[in-house]
């Protein structure tokens, strides 16, 4: 027997193609206007300024305009490593920022405390706030986080204007942490090198 | 060997400890815990040593547990272009405790702040003994200390709680800011916090 998909079936499933367009339109618009609000706390931001600087220029993407208040920007870099003691200031620039946003993490530290895997450090800012793009380095060439900036034009791109995770606001828990501690204690693990890094009396 | 050690022997007699020549040719020579206000004021206001300059205030904790924990101050005289390391002992079995300094180099108050952040020693009689480099609310203990561990004593977990519990703003006292006279002006909520010196606070650390 043959099988007959009704029309109704199937705009049930997809998004239609209004919304699609929409999407679209709204998505490039996101994409190619993305302001950072530049986080930037060690050498990385050295890579970074070198990336906002002529030669190569990220206003070329869209990011014309730095938002040093969080309250205009779309998309908070963290370049350089993050100290215990910044972890508080961080999480209230990304709880400041309008949504939708977006969060890049630029080089080792960032990502994953880098060679600082100490009392003084976060061992990667994603036990903090919520990261979309990770760029690797020590420190990432200006041409790694252009490239992790096209990457998260990408993700935008995929998204779309319907979903409500984009506007819902993620604040910390009643513990007063984003992921649940085992979660913590489980991604800031020594790996690498630093297992065999040991002091004590 | 420098020239004002002779002249400290001279003076201060049995509160004045060994003498050495370091290697880049400086001299380092240890005091009494209880002469050293007397000697550095000596040290400062005596014409030809007039060490008018501190440079640094620091710690070492030696590798080896019976030695004690020696405070290191570098000392300048501007005049008589000489530099001078005194230094002083604190055997760990009594009170890590020392005369402050901030009465003769007033830059010495962050220094000594630093000493306090990171080994533990209180100075007598400094203006405004907190944690400098730590935030105030920094429970683990001494982190330059030798025993204390690498990656912290608390977990991974416990660590980034009790950062994100602490308030951003606390960390700076109503000198620092110098907003004394502006107090009446500031929001209800800021003059509160600043009425209560409060420090920042860790939800569920009762
Ligand atoms: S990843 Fe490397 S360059 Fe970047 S902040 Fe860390 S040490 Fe510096």
């Amino acid at each position: 027997m043959k099988h007959v998909v009704e029309t109704t079936e199937v705009a049930g499933q997809s998004p239609n193609w209004l919304l699609t367009r929409l999407d679209d339109l709204v998505n490039w618009a996101r994409a190619n206007s993305l302001w950072p609000m530049p986080f930037g706390t060690a050498c990385c931001a050295i890579e970074f300024m070198a990336t906002a600087a002529s030669r190569f220029d990220f206003a070329r993407f869209g990011m014309e305009r730095q938002a040093f208040s969080p309250r205009q920007a779309d998309v908070l870099i963290c370049a350089g490593r993050l100290p215990f003691k910044l972890a508080p200031v961080i999480r209230r620039v990304y709880d400041q920022m309008p949504q939708p946003k977006w969060v890049i993490s630029m080089g080792a530290c960032a990502s994953t405390g880098g060679i600082f895997d100490n009392y003084a450090m976060v061992q990667g800012i994603d036990t903090i706030v919520p990261v979309d793009v990770y760029v690797p380095g020590c420190p990432p060439r200006p041409e790694g986080l252009l490239y992790g900036v096209l990457l998260l034009h990408k993700k935008i791109k995929g998204e779309t204007v319907l979903d409500p995770e984009l506007r819902r606001e993620q604040p910390l828990d009643d513990r007063g942490l984003r992921l649940p501690p085992e979660q913590i204690d489980e991604i800031s693990e020594p790996f690498g090198n630093s297992v065999h890094q040991f002091r004590s009396a | 060997m420098n020239p004002s050690v002779d002249a400290l022997r001279a003076t201060f007699g049995n509160a004045i400890g060994r003498a050495l020549v370091a290697r880049d040719g400086e001299t380092i020579v240890t005091i009494g815990r209880d002469a050293l206000l007397d000697v550095m004021r000596w040290l400062r206001d005596t014409a030809g040593h007039s060490y008018d300059y501190l440079v640094d205030v620091t710690a070492v904790e030696y590798r080896d547990g019976e030695r004690p924990i020696e405070l290191v101050y570098f000392l300048r005289s501007l005049e008589q272009r000489a530099d001078l390391r005194v230094k002083v002992e604190l055997p760990k079995e009594q009170e890590l405790v020392v005369d402050s300094v901030v009465g003769l180099w007033a830059g010495a108050d962050w220094l000594e702040r630093e000493v306090y952040d990171m080994f533990g020693v209180t100075f007598r009689g400094h203006p405004d003994l907190r944690r400098i480099l730590m935030w105030e609310t920094y429970a683990e203990g001494y982190p330059l200390r030798k025993d204390f561990p690498l990656r912290g004593r608390f977990s991974r977990a416990e660590q980034v709680r009790q950062a994100l519990g602490a308030n951003p703003e606390a960390h700076y006292s109503m000198e620092e800011l110098s907003i004394a006279e502006a107090f009446e002006e500031l929001p209800e909520d800021m003059r509160e916090r600043l009425r209560r010196g409060e420090r920042g606070k860790i939800p569920f650390s009762e």
